[in-house]
């Protein structure tokens, strides 16, 4: 499979070589290669800082100087654009803060969700924070930080559907006696968690996965769907936005919310946790999500 | 009348549903387009789908020549007259072509993007590339069509004069070749145009990216679609009109 | 001028000239005739390449262009070609088709190459169309042209591949003119043509062609007259 990626990739490669070192010499491609001079091998000496972030060796970044960071922009309030296509959010906060503890610039690009997971794998990013739930199978291709939120996905069904009461041990969706709902159709975000879930307890053909959770929500709301599988952070937004959706109350499944690195890039991965529980302990991180999400 | 006004005034007032449906349309084309200056993130997203359709459109009609001019160059070879480089290069355009025309556009925007240049973060760039090698593959086959169809005796008669093939395929047959392929040519640009809005599954950030940007904003998706729609319809429609220009003046040579 | 021997050419597996050995001498004026599908256009054809032999060669002033290294783009500045569509230039004026050749081959500068057009267009009473387009001419002007485009590189031999065959009849004997005039200046001539009247008069020999080879050749008196194969009697009877 590996070859014949890299052979299809050759061939294409043959055909345009000479554009290719056109375009490595417009963007500001980064060396792929791990072994550039350390940038701030240092965290930052804040001097209201109670204790230095200890990295046992020393970290480096992509580029130096600078912290990488990708995301998928179309789930408020952890992540969105504003009117002038600035990535705002939770996590760019979060992304911020610990940059800053780094001596690190923050860069934010804001790609497709399962790109934006491919990307930090192929080391075109340092770190993707994008409302990124733990998961296993995740952990085999990328290292993940320590849990700096709590995911909760809900259901978003519309008012005066009461045909969903809530989820059973296997994650499948049933009615008020428990029965497993066989047939609906459930909206979900392409490439999150929630699509994993709904997927394998329900089948494929049970799920419509869309681009966005915006999209998703569209089609709950055209009766395309029959619900919204969905993070409770966004899931109020869409509700508050779009008269008529309601979230049950029973959540659909709990997880946690991690920034993820390349699997094996320890050092790095050491320093964003260290930066990280510093800013959980000071109450950093819980103040920008309060900001976002006023608690209820 | 204070659009900006009106606009705080009906939007309150939506979820009561008290409004006329003409008051609905205005809050929400308000709120697709006008409000923050949101007008000005389409316009950039119409700057990069230009910039990239012309930067592929370039890229694309170098390659395209290129393989035309191979190929055909290949094909007219005397017989018993094989020039092996020229063999080489016609099996590499050959190959090229083969792979682009029977790919689907979105997945060669998906491998450039994730495999091929995995570690490029310039998105808008790696797009327009990529447009620009899946075109010329079009435009290399359009151009070698025109050439092909242009009567062999065009050819014959430069030949038979003295000129050689480069100096026939010059002056001769790609100045009618040209004429001949120019509404081809201009539908692929049109192609071409349209399906910038691919890119955005890579990272792009076009016209529709635009878009989506806004929808994740106001939980509105028909207004925002149905302008980059429109957006699109008119890009279109102006270059129709030039390419009938300009077709019209390169008839005037020959028909008087 | 030209020495032919052994020449044939087959199309895959179809034999179209079959083993052609003639030889043609300065200011002769050859006349090639013979039933379609006999072989005398690609005959024509083969003498300035633009249809490669696949056996035999051919010699042109002591010159071998069958040659694979022979410059065959130097040669064919050599012999003028006149086709039976014309094959006239639509994107040039009638200037330019005829000055692009000798200007791009360093024969004439562009100046010089305007003062032949024009002298050439004078000859043939159309020097007033120097600045139309093909498609504003007539079959017969278009014609015409395409000798003097040819003449235009001071060939020593033209070559005339059916050149009133897709002319309206009013208009066949303008160009025959042209051509007479040319025979009369002691241009040397190869033409296939269905005019037997031009055979006639300005030949000075025959060659009748028949399934790829030549049948039997003759000055034009004695041919007409007394035709000796069964093919050729059979071929005067329809045509004359």
């Amino acid at each position: 499979m590996k070859a014949m990626k890299r052979l299809t990739a050759l061939l294409l490669a043959a055909v345009m070589a000479f554009a290719l070192a056109a375009c490595s010499d417009q963007g500001n491609q980064p060396s792929s290669t791990p072994s550039q001079t350390p940038t701030s091998s240092a965290p930052s000496q804040g001097p209201d800082d109670t204790q230095p972030s200890q990295a046992g060796a020393e970290f480096t970044t992509i580029e130096p100087g600078k912290l990488l960071m990708v995301t998928n922009a179309a789930f408020p309030p952890y992540e969105m654009t504003d009117d002038s296509g600035n990535v705002i959010g939770i996590d760019p906060e979060i992304a911020q803060a610990i940059a800053d503890k780094l001596g690190l610039e923050l860069v934010i690009d804001d790609i497709d969700f399962d790109a934006a997971l491919i990307s930090v794998q192929e080391n075109r990013h340092d770190v993707m924070l994008a409302g990124l739930s733990y998961r296993e199978d995740r952990d085999l291709v990328l290292d993940f930080t320590d849990k700096y939120a709590t995911g909760i996905q809900v259901i978003i069904v519309n008012e005066g559907d009461d045909t969903i009461a809530g989820t059973n041990d296997e994650l499948q969706l049933v009615d008020a006696d428990g029965n497993v709902l066989e047939d609906i159709q459930i909206g979900v975000q392409r490439g999150t968690t929630g699509e994993e879930y709904c997927q394998s307890a329900h089948g494929t053909e049970h799920v419509t996965s869309l681009d966005n959770g915006s999209l998703a929500v569209q089609a709950l709301i055209n009766g395309q769907v029959d619900c919204v599988v969905i993070d409770n952070g966004p899931a109020q937004e869409y509700v508050a936005a779009n008269p008529g959706l309601t979230i049950l109350k029973a959540k659909y499944v709990e997880e946690d919310y991690c920034a993820a690195v390349d699997e094996g890039n320890t050092a790095l991965l050491d320093a964003i946790n260290n930066a990280l529980n510093e800013l959980i302990a000071d109450g950093t991180v819980q103040r920008i999500i309060d900001k976002y999400i006023t608690a209820d | 009348m204070d659009l900006a006004y009106h606009y705080e005034l009906w939007r309150s007032m939506m979820s009561s549903g008290d409004l006329d449906w003409w008051q609905v349309f205005f809050v929400r084309f308000y709120q697709a387009f006008l409000e923050n200056g949101r007008w000005q993130q389409y316009l950039r997203g119409v700057g990069t789908t230009l910039y990239v359709t012309a930067m592929a459109l370039c890229l694309g009609v170098v390659l395209g020549v290129l393989v035309a001019v191979i190929r055909t160059a290949h094909d007219q070879q005397r017989p018993g007259r094989r020039n092996f480089l020229l063999g080489l290069a016609d099996l590499v355009c050959r190959v090229y072509v083969t792979i682009i025309r029977g790919t689907p556009m979105m997945v060669q925007i998906l491998i450039m993007g994730m495999v091929i240049f995995s570690s490029s973060r310039n998105f808008t760039m790696v797009g327009a590339l990529t447009l620009g090698i899946n075109s010329g593959a079009y435009v290399a086959e359009i151009i070698r069509g025109g050439l092909m169809s242009l009567d062999p005796g065009q050819m014959e008669a430069g030949r038979s004069l003295g000129l050689n093939y480069i100096q026939t395929m010059r002056f001769i047959v790609i100045p009618q070749a040209f004429k001949a392929i120019l509404p081809s040519l201009g539908n692929e640009f049109i192609v071409l145009l349209k399906d910038t809005s691919m890119i955005s599954v890579i990272g792009g950030q076009e016209l529709i990216k635009a878009a989506r940007d806004v929808i994740n904003r106001t939980y509105d998706a028909m207004f925002p679609l149905i302008g980059s729609a429109v957006i699109y319809l008119i890009l279109v429609l102006i270059f129709t009109w030039l390419q009938g220009r300009l077709e019209r003046r390169l008839r005037q040579s020959d028909r008087r | 001028m030209i020495d032919v021997k052994d020449l044939t050419k087959s199309f895959g597996k179809h034999l179209v000239l079959n083993g052609i050995s003639e030889h043609i001498h300065p200011g002769e004026k050859v006349v090639v005739i013979g039933p379609s599908g006999s072989g005398k256009s690609t005959f024509l054809r083969c003498l300035n390449l633009l249809e490669e032999p696949t056996s035999g060669t051919i010699t042109f002033q002591g010159q071998e262009i069958t040659d694979p290294k022979a410059d065959i783009n130097a040669i064919r500045r050599q012999m003028g070609m006149v086709f039976q569509h014309f094959n006239l230039f639509p994107n040039m004026t009638i200037r330019k088709n005829i000055t692009l050749a000798p200007v791009q081959t360093k024969l004439m500068s562009q100046a010089e190459a305007d003062e032949a057009a024009s002298a050439l267009l004078r000859r043939v009473g159309l020097e007033e169309k120097a600045d139309a387009y093909p498609a504003q001419l007539s079959g017969g002007q278009k014609q015409r042209i395409a000798i003097v485009r040819a003449l235009a590189m001071k060939p020593k031999l033209m070559l005339f591949d059916e050149p009133t065959s897709a002319l309206d009849p009013e208009m066949v004997g303008e160009v025959l003119e042209v051509m007479k005039e040319l025979a009369q200046e002691g241009m040397t001539m190869v033409v296939v043509t269905h005019e037997m009247g031009f055979a006639r008069e300005v030949g000075t020999r025959v060659l009748f062609m028949d399934a790829g080879k030549i049948l039997e050749q003759d000055e034009p008196q004695a041919f007409f007259a007394h035709p000796k194969e069964q093919r050729t009697i059979e071929f005067l009877s329809k045509v004359l």
